[in-house]
This record gives structure tokens, C-alpha cells and sequence, in this order.
């Protein structure tokens, strides 16, 4: 023990009521967790045991386990300020360690602790802030008994209750036991918006420092006694399975210990990590062949194209008579687009630490997805699952990409080959090669505009690969039907944009290839298409893009305001400076609302985005900083990604496979970024991933708006275009 | 065995001499603040000072560093206080972070020659460091701030 007092009751009784409402009767009464302070102090921050959800010391000090993974959004320090506010101890009490998997941190209904979805706040705010306004309530009441007054004539403050009328104090370390006896409130009262003192403010991030001077530890970065060093080299084209190798082709090289089969290829263990990197690139190694091993970018486009013309589709949203609207209409104006596969490409490649001893397993992974580890460690050690423990040291990005689990079954395979604790890496080539990407997409999408110019009709007709189809098989097989909700995210899942009719279609296209969750997922390409082509049905119109999406938007004040906002500070209504023009785009993603104007120059191919006005509503906001932190992020990301990246295939596997082929924008093309936020007191929304997609289609309105050319596919560098 | 002059101390690595800098530092001397980004020098996550020149470790044999100065990131400050490290932390530049060490160790030998970098300079010199999260508004920022202070 660290002489850490353990609450026993409070502290499950406070977990468990973070159970959510939606959650199947087997999660509500799964047992409470165990608390077993044991390694909690561990000297890595991160890398510590904690199945406490939240704790209270003798010194004051405010434990709490968090659900979801630092990934760089200051989550970790966003919940430490819902905490500091809603408990009312300082914020500088408050640490916040990774959790371990256990009921009250999992998402429902799945039930499993992950970080997706931009979920860390927009899920857990209102949950913390339960939870911490019973433990709040409990020590008042504690403190009512104690000083023999009635509970309400007793306030909180610093970590104390207090009573005024008395001049009477006692800290909550004093309370904790006794409160913990008490029950806890089923409806406690939450701080009204008005009362917050630490959340709504800016705050530093607690992470950052160590982030400054090389003591952060991230999954990479794990070093344990006796530990070998593993480094994978997979098969680069998907689904081909490891058929054979040859040990003996690198036998010269000094500390090679091992080579360990896996699935679709091998891991090369040394007693470092040059030595199996250098194993891994030269071993003689042989994959069996599979039915897509020809697969290139042309055929792949050929059946993106093709699912457009016809072929089976989902049709979520049908409003209206979108045929007659058409046949119907003064004029259909009509565009098809397309986009590549996408890689995540994270500073930190894929990774996991696994430790077998006996019949317990340890595993170390920069993920976002702990539940996965330990069901993968688990199965592939042979343990029961209750006998793995997930360490989530620090994440060198996420993005999605950190939602699979693939390397933690690879490190327990070696842990269990070679009988020793083993950190396995990827190679950035590996990474590239079998990232689950983004997937491919095109779209066709045919407006009805009636001879006043109005738009009376908008079908959209989509196809690509299912991303949830590659993510949850058994939800989107079984419950879903066969409906992906990604496939048309941010277009059929909100009614912002008033079209009169409107139709929504998705034609599932199989390729080998996985596809993945990659930052703003669906929202990524459909916001592409969609804003681009809003454009061009203003530009068929004769009207400003701004006017014709204000008239679409009329009936919703609070996206015309997040609309108007951003035309303001972008400068809609003046003149831009000599040879910058403006483009503009809108987006409801995870509850949040964004939306930029970009002003760009175009000199010959040179395209040069010199800034980016985002305005987003996201409801509440915890930490301002970290708000415009990832929208600067998400603008950047998205430029990244709109103007230089594609995956393209060759003989069924990536041709980029490091950044020398697969480049990702640099500082010197990096625009000023202007954030405003909006608080409009709504439902909290995302922060993560919503500032991502409105910056394709707003840089290609602007390019459009400077020459006159329409861009339908990306990257720009795929059209000639360099930024 | 090879010997190394580290942070200002003498260090002797039992490893071949091909072994890359990145890998002597991060397994054999326990330094991990310098990354493995793509092992190809092109996207800066290894970047540390030889002889206060800033160098991609993931690309320097350590045969070939004898007799030379290395810095890392736990070497640039005792105390982890450089001008560059308060100023990274006062303008919360940092998402996930697993760029930074070689961000900083970049701009660190940029200002070590240039006092007051204009944007062009901070373009050229920072050119070679990646940063997935888009950072950069605040690298810029950073930079200017400390440069300013100095
Ligand atoms: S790891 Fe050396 S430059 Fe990327
Ligand atoms: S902070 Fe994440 S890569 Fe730069």
C-alpha cells in the first residue's frame, strides 16, 4: 500500500453510478470494481495500476482513473477540471491516471472502455460531474453530522466544507470515511453553468511539461528488465498470410534471439531494436498469395465508379420526392468527386509491451481501445481475462488508427514464443502498409434548383468500402443490417441544410483493403462532396456561396450563427487582399457545429493557404485552450491530408510506405489558424474531430473562387496542384 | 565497444559500430526522449545535437561519432528550463508530444546561430520536423517567444 486510505464504498458506489442508463442488463449489475491501490504511484504517471475510479489521501490529494486515453487533446487535464469544479478541491490536487478496463469506465451499450468518437468530453462530462457531485453531497452530509448543523447551511471550498455561521471547517480527507458509509444521492445537485469556477477557463495541460524535456513515456518507450526488442515485418498486402521464412538469412547480424511466425508475417527478436529492425527488413520471408494481389488504384477506382451507376445500397434518408423534384426541376446541376485512401500515419508507429508470468499478463500499449488488448493478450496467452492488465502509457497520436489491437496479439504471441517480457514495434513502412485506411470513396451528387434558383431537391449517391463492416463485423452484419452509419456521416445523421427533397445512398464496395475510423471518419470525404458541390450549385445559381448556404441553413439559428460567425471573422463581406480569394464550408459532426472560411492564393499550380477562420460550437467547453489547440490541429490535418495524401495501390499492396512517398504538410505551408468559439450552452459536443472536414471543400471553394476550376478529387498534388 | 561523449558524459555502448545513434541512445543508455518516427530522416522525431549541429540520430552510425559532442533532449537544459522548454510550456505547444523532443532540439540549434529567426528562417529550419497533430502555429509562436526573451 502507499498509505493511500481506500473508500471502499464510495468510491464503487461513485463508480458505478457512472454507469449509463443505456447500458444491457449484464453491464448494470456487473460487480463494482475492485480497488486495489497497489501500484498506483508508479512512477511513470501513466503506467500505473488504478482500478479506482476515484480516490481521496489523507494529504487531500484527488485520484482520478480516467476512461479514455491521452491522446494529445488534454483530455486527461479537461477531466481533472470537470473534477477540481464540480468536487470543489483545487485543480492542482487533482491527478489523473489511465484507467484500467472495468465497468464504470466502459462506453455503453458496447461496454467496452475505448476512446472514439470524440467522446472524451461530449460522453463523460456530464457522467464526471455526476459522480462527483455525489461524493460531494456524501462529504457534506458527512460534515453536517460531525459539526451537528443541517447540510444545507454547509458550503464547499479548496477541498473543505465549511460552515459560515459557526466559522467552522474540515477538510474532506477527514470525511472520506465517514461519507463513504453514506448513500449517495441519486439526483445530486450538479453545479448550474453559473457556478463553475475551473471549467470554461483556460488551464495548462498537466501532460505537457514532460513533454517538453524527453520524460514522457510513451509505448515505444517502455523498458523492462530483461526485456527483448521485436519489430515485425507483415505482409504489405492485406489478408496474405505468412508462408514461409529463412532464420538462417539473418544469422550475421549480432543480438538476433529469435524469430517468431505470425499471422501475415514474422517478428525478429534482439536484444535491441536495431538488430530486429535490421532482422525484419532483410529476412528472407514469403507470403501465400490471395485473390486480391493485383489490386491497383484503377480497379479500385473502376469499382467506386461502377457502384455509382448501380448496383444494391442503403438509403438512410429519403425525405420527399427527390425523383420528382429532379424531373422537375429549371435545372439539375450534377458533379461526381472522389478521394483516395487515407493513412493515419501517428508519430509513434504501433506498438505493445506484454509480460507473461504464469498465468497473469502485463501489456503496455499506447492504444485507444483497452478492452481490445486485454481480450486479444488474453486470448492469444490463454489466461482468463480478468488475469490482464492494460498499462496506457503516453499515445503518440491516435486519430483512430489506435482503435486496433492487431499488435497486442503479435507482442503476447512473442511473449509466449520466447518466455520473456518482449516490446514489439512496427516499422513506419509496416505502419503505412497496414494501417486500415481511410477508405476510398466517390460520390455523385444531383441538385434540382427551380427557375427562381432555389434548390428544391438534392440526391447524393455514395460508394466505398464499409468502415464499420471492418471495425464491429458482428454489429454491422447483425443489428445494422448492413447499414454503416459512417459511410454517410455528417450528411444523412443531421438535418441542418433544408434541400426540400433529399435522398442518401451508400453502395458497399468490397476490396481487400481494411478500412478504418480515421479522424472525423464518414464526415471526412461526405463533407468533401458535399460542401464542394453546395458550391457549385451556388456558382450555377449566380449565387454567393455564403448567401446560398445561409438561405439553406434559414430555419436554424444556431448553425447560421456558427455560419455567420465564421463569415465575419473570415472577412466574408470585405474584399480580400490582392490575390487572395475566399471559400467557405459548414459541418455537424458529433454535436459539434464548425465552420471555416479559408483564404488562399493560387499562383500557377502554387496554392498557397495563407489563413483559416474556424468557428466552431461544441455546446459546453471545459478547457478554451485545448478547444483551439485541436481546431489549429484539425485545419492543419485536414490541409495535410486534402492537399498531399493518398494511399494508391500496386499489386494489391500500398506504394507509399514512409514520408518520403507518403509526405505530410510541413511548418513552412501551415496557415494562421483563427479560432472562435461559441458557447452556446447546447449538449456538449466533440472537439477532436470536428474542425477536420470542413477544410478540403473550403480550400477547394477558395481555389475555385481564384480560378475558376472546380477540383473533384484529391489530394490536390493528384490534380497537379502543390501547397 | 564505442565510446561515447553524451550530455556531457563519457558513455561506452557494447554495440556495433553501424548501430544508428537513435537506437544506442533509446536501448543502450536508456535516453528514450529521442524518437523513432520513420527511421529515414524525414520526419525529425530523432533530431539531437552533434557538436550543436542538429542531426538525425536515426541516420548517424555510432561509429562515426568519436571524439563528438552529443545533446539530447534530456541533455539541452540541467534542468529542463531552456528558453525553448519555457516557452513550449507557457504556449502549450504539445498535443501527443512524440515530435517535440525533436522540435525543440531543432529550434535549439536554430537560435544557438540565429538570435532573431524571421518566419523564413523558422520555415527552413524546422522544415525536417513532422508534427502529425499540427502544432506548428505554436512551434512558430514558441519560437519567437523565447527568442524574444533571449
Ligand atoms: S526517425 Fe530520424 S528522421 Fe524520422
Ligand atoms: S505533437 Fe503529436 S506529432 Fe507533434
Amino acid at each position: 500500500m502507499d498509505g493511500m486510505i481506500e473508500r471502499r464504498t464510495l468510491l464503487a458506489t461513485g463508480a458505478a453510478a457512472l454507469v449509463v442508463p443505456l447500458a444491457p442488463a449484464s453491464a448494470q449489475q456487473a460487480p463494482p470494481p475492485v480497488i486495489t491501490a497497489a501500484a498506483a504511484n508508479s512512477p511513470n504517471g501513466g503506467v500505473g495500476q488504478v482500478t479506482a475510479f476515484l480516490r481521496i489521501a489523507p494529504d487531500g490529494r484527488v485520484t482520478f482513473a480516467s476512461p479514455v486515453t491521452e491522446m494529445g487533446q488534454g483530455t486527461h487535464t479537461s477531466h481533472a477540471m470537470i473534477v477540481a469544479d464540480e468536487l470543489d478541491v483545487p485543480l492542482a490536487q487533482v491527478t489523473v491516471v489511465a484507467g484500467q478496463p472495468e465497468p464504470a469506465l466502459r462506453l455503453q451499450p458496447v461496454n467496452e472502455m475505448y476512446s472514439g468518437a470524440s467522446f472524451g468530453i461530449r460522453f463523460w462530462h456530464d457522467r464526471i460531474r455526476r459522480a462527483c457531485a455525489q461524493a460531494r453531497g456524501a462529504l457534506v452530509q458527512a460534515a453536517a453530522e460531525r459539526l451537528g448543523v443541517a447540510a444545507d447551511t454547509l458550503s464547499t471550498a479548496e477541498g473543505r466544507v465549511t460552515h459560515a455561521a459557526s466559522n467552522r471547517s474540515v477538510p474532506y480527507a477527514e470525511l472520506v470515511e465517514a461519507a463513504s458509509r453514506l448513500p449517495l444521492a441519486e439526483t445530486p445537485r450538479i453545479k448550474p453553468a453559473a457556478e463553475r469556477r475551473v471549467t470554461g477557463r483556460a488551464a495548462p495541460r498537466m501532460d505537457i511539461p514532460a513533454k517538453t524535456n524527453g520524460s514522457a513515456i510513451y509505448g515505444h518507450d517502455i523498458r523492462l528488465p530483461n526485456m527483448a526488442y521485436a519489430v515485425a515485418r507483415l505482409s504489405p498486402v492485406f489478408g496474405a498470410e505468412l508462408d514461409g521464412f529463412d532464420r538462417a538469412s539473418i544469422s550475421a547480424i549480432r543480438g538476433i534471439i529469435d524469430v517468431v511466425a505470425l499471422k501475415n508475417g514474422v517478428a525478429v527478436v534482439a536484444e535491441n531494436s536495431w538488430a530486429a529492425m535490421e532482422g525484419a527488413k532483410r529476412i528472407t520471408i514469403r507470403f501465400k498469395p490471395t485473390p486480391e494481389q493485383n489490386l491497383d488504384s484503377a480497379e479500385l477506382s473502376r469499382r467506386l465508379r461502377a457502384g455509382l451507376e448501380g448496383g444494391p445500397a442503403t438509403r438512410p434518408r429519403n425525405d420527399g420526392d427527390v425523383d420528382a423534384a429532379l424531373s422537375g426541376a429549371a435545372r439539375v446541376v450534377e458533379a461526381t468527386y472522389e478521394v483516395p485512401f487515407l493513412a493515419h500515419a501517428p508519430m509513434e508507429t504501433e506498438n505493445a509491451t506484454v509480460h507473461i508470468q504464469g498465468d497473469k499478463v502485463e501489456v503496455w500499449a499506447s492504444t485507444q481501445h483497452q478492452d481490445w488488448c486485454a481480450r486479444d493478450a488474453a486470448r492469444v496467452a490463454g489466461v482468463p481475462r480478468e488475469n490482464v492488465v492494460i498499462h496506457t502509457p503516453m499515445t503518440g497520436g491516435g486519430f483512430g488508427r489506435r482503435l486496433h489491437t492487431e499488435v497486442v496479439e503479435q507482442a503476447t504471441t512473442v511473449a509466449k514464443a520466447i518466455n520473456r517480457p518482449v516490446k514489439l514495434i512496427w516499422t513506419r513502412e509496416d505502419e503505412f502498409a497496414q494501417s486500415y485506411w481511410r477508405p476510398a470513396f466517390a460520390a455523385k451528387l444531383r441538385a434540382a434548383v427551380d427557375a427562381e434558383g432555389k434548390v428544391t431537391g438534392l440526391a447524393i449517391r455514395a460508394a466505398g468500402q464499409s468502415v464499420m463492416g471492418d471495425y464491429r463485423p458482428a454489429l454491422f452484419a447483425g443489428p445494422l443490417r448492413g447499414n454503416d452509419p459512417f459511410a454517410l456521416q455528417s450528411i444523412a445523421d443531421t438535418r441542418r441544410y433544408d434541400f426540400g427533397a433529399f435522398r442518401a445512398e451508400w453502395h458497399r464496395v468490397e476490396a481487400a483493403p481494411k478500412v478504418w475510423l480515421w479522424r472525423s471518419v464518414g464526415g471526412s470525404q461526405m463533407c468533401f462532396f458535399l460542401e464542394s458541390f453546395l458550391d457549385e450549385v451556388a456558382a450555377a445559381t449566380r449565387k454567393d456561396p455564403y448567401a446560398l448556404r445561409r438561405e439553406l441553413l434559414a430555419k436554424d439559428a444556431r448553425a447560421l450563427r456558427v455560419l455567420d460567425t465564421a463569415a465575419q471573422r473570415g472577412g466574408w463581406q470585405s474584399a480580400p487582399p490582392a490575390g487572395r480569394h475566399r471559400g467557405i464550408a459548414f459541418v455537424d459532426l458529433y454535436d459539434s457545429l464548425v465552420a471555416q472560411v479559408a483564404e488562399v492564393s493560387v499562383t500557377g499550380n502554387e496554392v498557397r493557404v495563407h489563413k483559416v477562420s474556424v468557428v466552431i460550437d461544441c455546446g459546453d467547453v471545459v478547457n478554451p485552450d485545448s478547444v483551439e489547440a485541436q481546431m489549429q490541429g484539425s485545419v492543419i490535418w485536414g490541409l495535410s491530408s486534402m492537399a498531399l495524401e493518398g494511399v494508391t495501390l500496386k499489386d494489391g499492396a500500398a506504394e507509399q510506405r514512409n514520408f518520403d512517398t507518403y509526405p505530410i504538410l510541413r511548418i513552412g505551408s501551415a496557415p494562421a489558424v483563427d479560432v472562435t468559439i461559441i458557447r452556446s450552452g447546447e449538449r456538449t459536443g466533440g472537439v477532436g474531430e470536428p474542425g477536420v472536414p470542413p477544410v478540403a471543400p473550403a480550400v477547394c471553394n477558395a481555389i475555385f473562387a481564384a480560378t475558376g476550376r472546380r477540383v473533384r478529387s484529391l489530394p490536390l498534388a493528384s490534380q497537379g496542384l502543390n501547397v | 565497444m564505442i565510446d561515447l561523449m553524451v550530455n556531457g558524459q563519457a558513455r561506452r555502448v557494447d554495440a556495433d559500430p553501424d548501430m544508428p545513434l537513435l537506437w544506442a541512445l533509446r536501448d543502450m543508455l536508456g535516453l528514450t526522449g529521442t524518437k523513432y518516427g520513420c527511421g529515414i530522416a524525414q520526419c525529425g522525431a530523432c533530431t539531437v545535437h552533434v557538436d550543436g549541429a542538429p542531426t538525425r540520430s536515426c541516420q548517424t552510425r555510432i561509429g562515426d561519432l568519436a571524439g563528438r559532442r552529443i545533446t539530447t533532449i534530456e541533455g539541452l537544459h540541467p534542468e529542463g528550463q531552456h528558453p525553448l522548454q519555457q516557452a513550449w510550456v507557457a504556449a502549450q505547444v504539445p498535443q501527443c508530444g512524440f515530435c517535440q523532443s525533436g522540435q525543440i532540439m531543432s529550434a535549439a540549434a536554430l537560435l544557438a546561430e540565429n538570435r532573431r529567426p524571421s518566419d523564413a528562417d523558422i520555415d527552413a529550419a524546422m522544415a525536417g520536423n513532422i508534427c502529425r497533430c499540427g502544432t506548428y502555429p505554436r512551434i512558430r509562436a514558441a519560437i519567437h517567444d523565447a527568442a524574444a526573451k533571449a
